[in-house]
């Protein structure tokens, strides 16, 4: 029989590498609009993690401002200027 | 259980390094700037979970399992506060993460603007291409 706070730690580990994969995948993703909804996830992770390490104060403040804000405003920002990161490559060298 | 417990919570802790190092990787060596500030909330946000599992009072092999720092009865007495204080998480790091969220969200839309600003100016997010504009 599993214990409640086996419980907790076991909620806890699944967030944390769900959200190292999320992590991952949002920095080296080179579409910059699905990077930011795997930002996005693993911001949903976090707020998860927050509730279980007993601060659902943070959890409240957490969910609207980095689950529905900035996303938001960070769509905004790609929508007015350019989608792809652009991999220039070896176009960057020392061509000065 | 305690030694499942240990690792479990362990597991946490590494990924929570780990996001550290991959976001610092983002912010560093990514040459797009909206790339550069979705490495940094990743990051601003991965320290805010460090400052807060710092304050976890269950870390691991609790006697029971902790409880939110708040008490729930209107006029405790000296027992109920000395349950409370045995039970209750750290509430000084949930202070100042709070503080930190919001001071984040300010500089995010700050960098966000200032983006839009240098899109407008330069036609390109590309820090390699700015420099080399301005080079």
């Amino acid at each position: 029989m599993i214990e409640l706070d086996t419980l907790t730690y076991l909620f806890m580990a699944l967030a944390g590498v769900v959200s190292l994969i999320a992590t991952y995948l949002a920095v080296l993703e080179n579409d910059l609009i699905r990077a930011v909804i795997f930002s996005a996830l693993q911001s949903t992770v976090y707020a998860i993690l927050f509730y279980l390490l007993m601060a659902p104060d943070i959890a409240l403040v957490y969910i609207p401002v980095a689950v529905g804000l900035y996303p938001a405003v960070v769509l905004f920002l790609i929508k007015k200027t350019e989608r792809s990161e652009g991999d220039l490559g070896g176009a960057g060298g020392g061509s000065e | 259980m305690s030694e499942l417990n240990t690792f479990l919570f362990n597991i946490l802790l590494f990924s929570l390094f780990f996001n550290v190092g991959i976001s610092l990787y983002g912010i560093f060596a990514r040459p797009s700037l909206i790339k550069k500030i979705i490495a940094l909330t990743i990051f601003s946000d991965t320290a805010n979970v460090l400052a807060i599992a710092v304050g976890y009072r269950g870390w691991p092999s609790p006697s029971q399992p902790p409880i939110p720092p708040v008490i729930t009865t209107t006029e405790p007495s000296i027992d109920d506060l000395t349950w409370f204080a045995r039970q209750a998480v750290d509430p000084l790091p949930q202070a100042l993460v709070l503080t930190a969220i919001v001071i984040g969200l300010a500089v995010t839309l700050f960098l966000v603007f200032l983006t839009l600003q240098v899109y407008r100016l330069y036609g390109t997010t590309d820090v390699r291409r700015v420099a080399r504009l301005r080079g």
